[in-house]
This record gives C-alpha cells, structure tokens and sequence, in this order.
C-alpha cells in the first residue's frame, strides 16, 4: 500500500490522462490511419514518458518559496517534453514505423495539441512530486525539532543526575561512616570537604556556564574526597598553560563527569596506583582540555560510563552546535578524553 | 569460629567492616583485600567462611570471582547503589548490605548468618550466579588458568564448546576451562554477536566462513580458524534470522 502511495498514483494518473489523450486524439485527427500506427505511437510514448516522468521526479528539488518551485518543475517538465517529442519522433520514424507515411501525416496533424496535452501531464506530474516533497521535508523538520526537544531534555536530566551523582555520595558517607569509628577527626574532615562539594554543586545548579578557575576549585573539592576514599591509590596532576586561562569559559558540569569516568576507569582498570593527568590550554580561541587516564582494554567498562562521555557530547553540541568537541583516543594501555570550548 | 576475607577497593570501606566485626568475637578476620586477583589467592589460601564482597572492584568484579571458586565461602555483598544487582539478590534472597554500612542493618545480616546454617547461603548465591546478574552484556570472560585469574576478551573467543559441567572456551592461542553452563555463557554474552548453534556450541557470528550441508536436516559450520562445527535444526534457524538471511 505504502509502495503504491509513493510511487505509482503519481505516476499512474498522469500516464494514463496522458495515454488515452494521445490515443483520442490520433482517431480523432486522421480517420483513414490503421491502428497499428496509433497503437505503436500511444505505447512508445507512455513508455517514453514513464521513464521521463521518473528522471522528472528525481531532479526536482525544492526551492524555499513554493511559487519558484513550481516553476522550476514546470521548466524542467518543459525540457523533458521536448526531449519526450524528439525520442519519441526519432524512434517512431526511424526504427518502428520505417518512415511511413500516414504516419508523418498524422503526426503533423497532431503536432500542438500533443505537445500542449504532454505538457499538462508532466507538468502536473512535477507539481505532485513538489507537494509529497515539501510535505516530506515537513515531517522531517517536524521530526528534527521533536528529536531536538528531547536530546534537550535529556541533556538536562543528565545534569540534574550528574549533580546528584548517588553513588558517589554513597561511597563517601560509607567511608565516614568508617571514619567515625576509627578516626573522628579525620570523618570531621571528611564531612566538611563533602559538604563544600555539595554547597559547590548546589550553588553552580542555576549556573549554564563558569570559567576555569571556578571548575578546577570545584574539581579539587571532589577530588579531596575521591583521595580519602581511595587513599594513595590515586593522583591526579592539574597542568595549566597560561594565567589568561584561568579567565576562559566552559560550561557548567562538563568537566567533573569526564574526570569522573577517568577516575572510574584508571582505578578499575588497574590495581596498583593511578595518574590522572589533565591539561588546560588556551589556543585560538579555543580552550582545549585533556584528561589521560591509564586504562586496561580488556577491563569491563564500569557501567554508566558510556551514557557519561555520549551525554558530554550531546551537550556540547546543542550548546556549540558542533558534533566535533569532544574526542577520545584509546591506546592499549592509556584513554585519553580531549573536550574543546569555544571562547 | 569462624573465618572472615573483608573484599573491598576502598581501604575506609574494608576499615569499617573491621570495626563493624570487632562486636562478634566467633569472626576473625584473616584478610582484607583491594582486588579480585587478591581475593581470589586469599580465599583459596585461607578457606574462609565468610566473605564481605564489593561488587565494583579494579580488575575482575565481585560475580566473576564468585564463578572462579570452586568451594565458594558464605557471602554478603557490599554495594553502594546498583539496582539491576539489588534486584538479583532479592530475587534471590542474598544477603547483602547497602552502603552507607549502618551498625543496624550490619547486625541484622550477622545474625542472619549465625542463624542460617551457612550453607544455605552458598546454595542462593550459587543460584543466583546461574542467572543474569548484569545489566546489559558482558564482552568478556573470567577464567581460571593454572591457579591464576585470565580475562579472555569476547573478541578473542574462537567458539565455546559444553563439556559435562564445564565449558571449555577456545581461544586463538589456547582453550581454558570454566565450570559453567553454556546456556549461563550465553545469557550474558551479545547475543547480537554470539550465536548458539548447537545445544553443545555457542560461537561468535564474525568467526563464521561458510556453512556446508551435512546430512538430512543438519549443517557444518566452517570457522576461518578452521574448526567444524555441527549446526543443529534450532541452530541453523537463529543463524538465519541474526544475519538475516
């Protein structure tokens, strides 16, 4: 039924008008002509203007106004009746009819009327392929906002998760807990560095966009925390190029998942310790950030890492719109996540 | 009495089952562990009764270790958040505990165990392990080789053939031993990328180079490292619809 929709009632009805036009008007024009003239004649033509009518459809394309797309159909329906007349001619005259007679009478009768009846078909074959054409796009851009809605939403909730990031929050409660009945000043410690963590979080929810030097104090109070959990195991070497970098923009939240998933996947990729290393630096108005973690190929990725990265980059691109900031490299041993933001 | 491994990556989580302990003088505490590898050499050495397990540890996690023991001990599992596992292990009446570990709940599973003949606790976790207990796939397998822990990447598996109560999984340059079910193989591999065709073999679909006819109703299947492998009935029909013949 869809085949049918999409490709034959547009070819169908303008062929068949078409047909019994030409077939009308031969009987009409010269009584004395055999049927076999009109027959061959009628058949050569519908097939011509079959094959024609498909080339047609293909190479109308659409135009912003709908009023210069339809001139551009019927332009290019004009040509395919010119050429639709010369095959047709050459072939009738020369290979199928051997330049008989009454044919070339019959077809000088019929000359305008058959051209100014091709013309109506085909040109009304183009104005049907623009319409389901543009409707097409319709949908389409109908459809591209839809995704583009939802992209948008999810990025959010992707936010709204990152910030409150339960497993974390878990983890380090459990190791106050432990510190509580083994070392009260150090669980003291820990809950002041936790709760600056979170009034850090707190205060940057209302924020879209901060700049390096509010990220990196924000990343220190994680990290404080993400060390007393994991004791010696873990370091992380901060290398900024430039005092000017300190300025630069980036969005909120961007770089505390990416440095989380390093984290994730150096300590559970390894046993022994870990260097994280990252670098920021200010180049063309770009501000390019690198995060190399080392990383074992055949180590499970810890889950939720790949919804991390792939949500990093949704948002940067509907934040940019540009598919290209984010970048990850893989060696066998080392996974390095470069992020650029445009300044 | 009875002997305890503590299995946790992070040291202030093992420090406070420690503590924790320290209420029930019938636990000892023989070891504490950062890793899978670790652990694994521990219990064999130690034999424990019971074993607290983290479940994200560096290496291999807590389920793979579990299906590396042969005379697995008693477990609680120790996990901070992880619903698809929580769902396991209530299905299944596994003991485990949530972290932040709160003295009530951890009384509350010790109890448990003193009670409940040990035991009956081997025999659930042993259940659960026969089914699914990850969310998505793994694209990999643990096995033991010779005493030591091999992570065989699922890329590298030539097929994987059933063997009484164990699988034997060929790899390119050897094959290794698993005491498991090929159907339990199956469940957690890519079934986008696994395929079983037969009730004895489970082969990945990119090892496949051509199938010949064999018989009445049964097919060969040709694998590029040269192996041939019968395709049963069932086989051949889920061959046919994962590449969509």
């Amino acid at each position: 039924m869809d085949f049918i929709n999409k490709h034959i009632r547009f070819l169908l009805l303008p062929l068949l008008l078409f047909g019994t036009s030409l077939l009308v008007l031969g009987v009409h024009a010269a009584e004395h002509l055999d049927v076999r003239i009109i027959t061959i004649d009628v058949v050569t033509n519908l097939c011509l203007a079959a094959i024609l009518s498909r080339l047609l459809a293909w190479r109308i394309r659409l135009y912003p106004t709908k009023v210069l797309s339809i001139l551009h159909a019927n332009f290019l329906a004009f040509f395919a009746v010119i050429i639709l007349f010369g095959l047709s001619e050459f072939l009738l005259n020369h290979i199928l009819l051997k330049k008989d007679l009454s044919y070339q009478v019959y077809i000088d009768q019929t000359k305008y009327i058959r051209f100014l009846s091709s013309w109506l078909s085909l040109g009304w074959l183009a104005h049907t392929t623009v319409l389901v054409k543009r409707q097409a796009d319709f949908k389409r851009d109908i459809e591209l906002h839809q995704n583009a809605t939802i992209s948008l939403r999810e990025a959010e909730l992707f936010r709204l998760r990152q910030q409150l990031q339960p497993h974390f929050l878990y983890n380090s409660l459990n190791s106050i807990n432990a510190l509580i009945l083994i070392d009260a000043e150090r669980a003291q410690e820990m809950v002041g560095r936790l709760s600056d963590f979170l009034r850090l979080s707190v205060r940057r929810e209302t924020q879209e966009q901060t700049n390096v030097l509010d990220e990196l104090t924000y990343i220190e109070s994680y990290l404080c925390i993400e060390s007393l959990r994991f004791g010696d195991r873990l370091n992380v070497v901060i290398d900024k190029a430039g005092d000017d970098v300190d300025a630069a923009a980036l969005p909120a939240f961007i770089l505390q998942p990416i440095l989380e998933n390093a984290i994730k996947f150096g300590l559970y990729g390894n046993v022994g310790k870990v260097l994280i290393k990252i670098q920021i630096q200010l180049k063309d108005q770009l501000l390019h950030i690198t995060i190399e973690n080392p990383f074992d190929s055949t180590v499970q990725t810890p889950r939720g890492t790949g919804f991390g990265l792939e949500g990093i980059r949704r948002r940067l691109q509907l934040l940019y719109a540009r598919a290209d900031l984010l970048e990850i490299q893989k060696t066998e041993n080392t996974f390095t996540t470069i992020i650029q933001i445009p300044q | 009495m009875y002997k305890v491994i503590v299995i946790d990556d992070e040291p202030l989580a093992r420090e406070l089952i420690k503590s924790l302990l320290k209420n029930y003088p019938d636990f000892e505490i023989v070891d504490a562990c950062a890793d899978g590898f670790d652990a694994f050499k521990s219990i064999q050495q130690h034999n424990p009764d019971l074993i607290f397990l983290d479940i994200q540890m560096p290496k291999i996690n807590g389920f793979e270790l579990l299906e590396m023991l042969d005379k697995p001990p008693a477990v609680i599992f120790t996990t901070a958040f992880d619903d698809y596992a929580l769902k396991a292990f209530e299905a299944h009446a596994v003991d485990y505990l949530l972290k932040p570990i709160t003295r009530e709940r951890f009384d509350k599973a010790i109890q448990k165990c003193m009670h409940q003949a040990l035991y009956s606790n081997v025999a659930s976790v042993q259940n659960m392990l026969q089914e699914q207990v990850y969310e998505g796939y793994q694209h990999r397998i643990v096995v033991k080789d010779k005493g030591n822990i091999r992570i065989i990447p699922s890329d590298d598996i030539h097929y994987i053939e059933a063997n009484d109560d164990y699988v034997k999984i060929v790899t390119k340059d050897a094959s290794f031993l698993k005491k498991s079910t090929l159907g339990h193989i199956e469940q957690t591999l890519d079934p986008s990328l696994f395929v079983r065709i037969h009730r004895s073999y489970l082969m990945p679909v990119k090892q496949l180079l051509r199938i010949e006819p064999y018989e009445k109703n049964s097919h060969i299947a040709l694998l590029h490292c040269g192996m041939k492998i019968a395709v049963s009935q069932t086989g051949m029909a889920r061959l046919k619809s994962l590449l969509g013949w």
